[in-house]
């Protein structure tokens, strides 16, 4: 199968869905000719014209507003928003009017659009341009969010969102744009709320999101080498969730780590955590460990900024711990 | 285009009267403890939303604010549903789901009222966007009050409005008022003159005139439709009651004598009425007659939400993602 | 039609509202919008206007008076003349709901496990002079009818249940005045008056999602003990209880907390059979003889009242000899069932666990064992035996786990409460 890259996966995606659908449009901040920052999205505006994929001014909580008007009267927009970060600027448009528009008018009116945009951090990129701030929409209920760990799973996912009826936030990791993954040539979804076991094992289970994959994975081969088996789930999309994929496999495993890039308090990892206590106590052979970014803004310094985030060092290490029946918060 | 028949002149009329009318029973719902919630009156601002919404289609969309009961009227709601709804009930237009500060009447365009002071500026721009886009003829006519001209967001949507050419018209209904405060407090210089900061054309209306506040309407939808939009209009009007129903003690922002010249001296319903009965277009009986109708409409459409059934408690979870 | 006048609701938190002055008298002429009358809020006073054009009739509420909001006050009529009062709020207090001053006679608590009682009839009526001693109404509970006295002399001013209702434990039932009243009340109970009647919804709002009845009170959970309880993951413990495993074997052959599920492998390699201690520790025994008639009667009595597990009952009456809180192991024909002691007499808190004992009792009543003598085991153990009179108890310790006084302590306080165990509850 050919290999092609995050970016490119998630351009073919648009694309794809623009010359399937007339009322799909794209717009935000320079997506037009310079294609985003991370080139992303080169290319469109020359198949599209200025029409379709449209140039915006810095004015985030503004387009996103035009986002949800016109997605309640007919059109499908794509929002870029360039850095996951200013999702700040946005929460009163993204949280308490698309996400609440189907809700309120007792389901007549209808919010189909997606926003698009990053996260991740070790790119130097200093505290606010490195968030992943998942959590914080994840928590609103009207939203779905879908969180792509390779090529594959962004186009996937990309072209699912674009035909959903809801509003989508999809974060794709910054740092991933140029990782190449087999991607077929041939049309292919991914549904939501559909896990996909990355590798199967049986003494420990990672549950891993986006950028956390990668680093699952290898610390799952680290400490294959050590006799550990492990077996690695991603979610996919953490709203909705694929719960029983999750419980199925813990309940094999009896252990697990939840890791994650958000901050680690209050998060993603948390209420995964809290849902495999809640519904797989009973096979449970040690607590399920939450792996998150550290509690604070994102340092600059690469020297600070690369000990902020779990890696596949650290992620194994806790695993050896887990297997080994240490105790790892005694009090 | 200006409206010359007196069926439009007695229907213009007629609608004035109608949000007059929901507006006295809901606040009595209120009042009467019978209606859960806070609400909004739009008593003494009839002439806006009906001059406005008489010139639009029912695939004309608009946007509204918390004091909506009026817009909703205007653009053609039913009073049973209206009540319904204001009162929780399965039958309101949003199940209950909204109530009174967030009706949404999607049959006849009427894209919502809104809880977050010019919250739905964004949705009203991006429905104008959806129109060029795909090609279509409606205009959108975005309502917010001169409190809401404090939010930036209207500045940003205004910007992408004027370079895209869209057709909206951003309807500011300037009631002297920005929750307790006077406009004068919170809003420094002209507000038409930020519309025009950004090459947006706009008006300032006698809004207790409805013929005047539909003729211009009329010229501004037509425009829109030709790709000549956005436009702003802001419109001189008052509101009789307080921010909310339980607003009572006003003196320390505006004083009675104030609130008497304008019922007596300004009243749109008592003008146009005035008006038809000089021209000849409706004899004093006739008005009576269509008022005492109203007034019953309005009775039995109360008594009928008030008996109406509450939505299923399995609704609760209901409509919280579409399918 | 005569169209209501009610209390506003003006504020957003507002309750009630004080009526300063009517602008109108009963059979004025009113106009829709005239200013009807003066209501006082938290916040401020405000006129109200009529909302109907008429007369005004059946005022209910006179001036200075705080009127809760939705109440209806008084009627726009037709007519002058229809003044029939409005009608009230559809629970608003009776009239004369006030109850009448003097002591209250309260449903008593009969037995131990007892929440109501239903009161089967009154032998006294509302107004008849009372004494202390007179009996003054029947109450039936799950065992037993038996009669109430009065408790206060004076006279019965008000009865506030009825002959066939149940009625909680120390719910009020009775008013004894010290004079004669004028207005006797007999009512029945959850008839209570309601300080502020909040008026009738016209369609009824959908009742709450109910909240699921709180638990009737349970016994607290005996205290935990941070050396008994062993440390074992969710797994590793449910395993344990499905194959039968005892953890605390583990505890016992030293291995280290907290055990996951490899540690059960060990588990099953340990001998069940418990090493008889080899400690030089100097042993202890001692022997009591007691009648068995107070047991013998005492367990069918638990039993009616919803202590049917005899074992635990033992557990308790051991427990509480000892220092409870404290695990009791019932020992019978080589199987052990643990029971936890809280602190307290409680026998109906008394319940099984799967932490470690601290004493073990043993019951060979019922076999041909008349005499014993073991020596000292890992814990204290007391023997049951059936013996001459009855009932023998031993008890078998080493010196390390009680001394000389303390086991003398223990065996007493225990052949005590088993000679009596009625006492034990008092």
């Amino acid at each position: 199968m050919r290999e092609i890259t995050l970016s490119q996966a998630v351009n073919e995606a648009i694309a794809e869905e623009m010359r399937r659908d007339a009322t799909v449009f794209l717009m935000g901040e320079d997506v037009a000719e310079a294609g985003t920052p991370f080139k992303v999205l080169s290319g469109l505006v020359e198949e599209f014209g200025t029409e379709r994929v449209i140039d915006t001014p810095i004015s985030e909580p503004g387009f996103v507003g035009l986002a949800v008007g016109a997605a309640m009267t007919g059109a499908r927009p794509i929002v870029d928003l360039m850095f996951g970060d200013f999702i700040y600027l946005v929460m009163d448009q993204l949280c308490n009017q698309a996400a609440k528009q189907h809700y309120m008018s007792g389901g007549k009116l209808k919010v189909p659009m997606v926003l698009r945009t990053n996260m991740g951090a070790t790119r130097r990129s200093a505290a606010q341009h490195s968030q992943s701030l998942q959590a914080l929409v994840a928590h609103i209920p009207g939203l779905k969010v879908a969180m792509p760990s390779s090529a594959y799973e962004a186009k996937g996912l990309m072209k699912t969102a674009i035909r959903d009826n809801n509003p989508v936030v999809i974060f794709e990791d910054k740092l991933m744009y140029q990782d190449k993954a087999p991607v077929p040539e041939e049309e292919y979804l991914i549904p939501f709320g559909v896990a996909n076991v990355k590798r199967t094992g049986t003494d420990i289970t990672f549950i891993a999101t986006s950028s956390m994959v990668q680093v699952a994975e290898k610390a799952a081969d680290i400490l294959a080498k050590e006799g550990i088996s492990v077996e690695v789930i991603d979610p996919r999309t953490i709203v909705p969730l694929d719960e029983e994929t999750l419980l199925a496999s813990v309940r094999k495993t009896s252990r697990a780590i939840v890791i994650d890039e958000g901050h680690q308090s209050y998060g993603v990892t948390a209420e995964i955590a809290s849902r495999l206590n809640e519904k797989a106590f009973y096979h449970l052979d040690a607590p399920v460990l939450r792996m998150g970014a550290m509690d604070v803004p994102v340092p600059f310094s690469p020297a600070l900024e690369d000990v902020t985030v779990p890696t596949p060092e650290t992620v194994a290490a806790n695993a050896r711990r887990l297997c080994a029946g240490e105790m790892i918060h005694a009090a | 285009m200006t409206k010359t028949n007196s069926e439009d002149y007695l229907r213009m009329y007629r609608q004035m009267v109608r949000i007059r009318t929901f507006e006295d029973n809901a606040n009595q719902l209120y009042l009467s403890a019978k209606m859960p919630g806070l609400t909004h009156m739009y008593s003494g601002e009839e002439a806006v939303a009906v001059g406005i919404c008489e010139a639009l289609t029912d695939d004309d969309r608009i946007t509204s604010t918390h004091r909506g009961h009026g817009h909703c009227v205007a653009k053609g709601a039913n009073f049973r549903e209206m009540f319904c709804e204001l009162l929780g009930k399965e039958e309101g237009y949003c199940r209950g789901k909204g109530g009174s500060m967030h009706i949404a009447d999607q049959s006849h365009g009427n894209l919502g009222a809104n809880a977050i002071v010019g919250g739905s500026m964004g949705i009203a721009t991006g429905s104008a966007l959806r129109a060029k886009l795909l090609g279509q003829n409606d205009v959108t006519v975005c309502f917010f009050g001169d409190g809401a001209t404090a939010q930036g967001l209207l500045y940003e949507v205004m910007n992408m409005a004027a370079l895209w050419h869209l057709p909206v018209i951003y309807a500011c209904e300037n009631n002297g008022y920005s929750e307790y405060t006077k406009t004068e407090e919170i809003a420094a210089g002209s507000i038409t003159a930020r519309a025009e900061a950004f090459g947006i054309e706009a008006f300032k209306v006698d809004g207790q005139d409805v013929l005047a506040v539909n003729a211009l309407t009329q010229k501004l939808v037509a425009r829109c439709r030709k790709g000549e939009g956005p436009f702003f209009v802001e419109l001189e009007t008052y509101r009789y009651h307080g921010h909310h129903v339980g607003d009572i003690n006003r003196e320390y922002y505006r004083s009675k004598d104030e609130e008497k010249d304008w019922k007596e001296n300004r009243d749109p319903i008592v003008r146009f009425r005035g008006w038809l009965v000089d021209q000849g277009i409706a004899t004093e009986a006739e008005i009576e007659a269509m008022n005492a109708e109203i007034e019953e409409d309005a009775t039995a459409a109360v008594a009928y939400a008030e008996a109406a059934k509450y939505p299923d408690v399995s609704e609760v979870d209901m409509h919280v993602y579409a399918d | 039609m005569p169209r209501d006048v009610t209390m506003p609701q003006l504020g957003m938190a507002q309750d009630a509202g004080k009526i300063v002055a009517w602008l109108k008298a009963p059979g004025d002429a009113v106009t829709k919008g005239d200013a009807l009358f003066e209501v006082e809020t938290d916040k401020a006073t405000m006129e109200v206007e009529a909302q109907a054009s008429g007369f005004l009739t059946g005022v209910t509420a006179g001036e200075g008076e705080d009127v809760p909001v939705g109440a209806v006050i008084a009627q726009i009529s037709d007519s002058a003349a229809d003044d029939a009062p409005a009608p009230k709020p559809a629970d608003a207090p009776a009239a004369g709901d006030d109850l009448p001053p003097g002591k209250s006679v309260t449903m008593p608590q009969l037995g131990m496990a007892q929440d109501t009682g239903l009161l089967v009839n009154w032998l006294k009526s509302p107004g008849d002079a009372v004494a202390a001693d007179d009996l003054l109404f029947e109450v039936e509970t799950d065992k037993s009818t038996m009669e109430v006295s009065a408790g206060f002399d004076g006279f019965l001013a008000a009865t506030l249940a009825e002959a066939g209702q149940e009625v909680p434990v120390g719910a009020q039932v009775a008013i004894i005045s010290a004079d004669k009243p004028e207005n006797p009340v007999a009512r029945k109970h959850g008839d209570a008056a309601k300080s502020a009647p909040t008026p009738e919804p016209t369609a009824k709002a959908p009742d709450a999602p109910k909240q699921k009845d709180p638990k009737p009170a349970t016994p607290a959970p005996p205290a935990a003990q941070t050396n008994g309880r062993i440390l074992a993951s969710p797994k590793a413990r449910r395993l344990a209880l499905e194959q039968g495993l005892d953890l605390a074997l583990l505890v016992k052959a030293g291995h280290a907390q907290p055990f996951h599920v490899a540690d059960l492998e060990t588990l099953r390699a340990i001998p069940t059979e418990t090493p008889v201690a080899t400690t030089a520790a100097a042993t202890c025994s001692l022997t009591a003889e007691i009648s068995d008639d107070g047991f013998v009667d005492f367990i069918p009595w638990a039993a009616q009242n919803g202590l049917t597990d005899a074992d635990a009952l033992l557990a308790g009456l051991a427990g509480a000899s000892l220092t409870a809180p404290c695990v009791v192991a019932i020992d019978r024909f080589g199987q052990q069932h643990r029971y936890a002691v809280p602190a307290g007499r409680s026998l109906s808190a008394v319940g099984p666990t799967e932490n470690a004992a601290d004493l073990i009792l043993r019951d060979l009543r019922g076999t041909a064992l008349r005499n014993i003598t073991l020596g000292a085991a890992d814990l204290p153990v007391l023997t049951l035996m059936t013996g001459a009179q009855g009932l023998t108890i031993t008890l078998e310790c080493t010196s390390a786990q009680l001394d000389a006084a303390a086991a003398i302590q223990l065996l007493t306080t225990f052949a005590g409460r088993m000679e009596h165990p009625l006492h034990h509850l008092l």
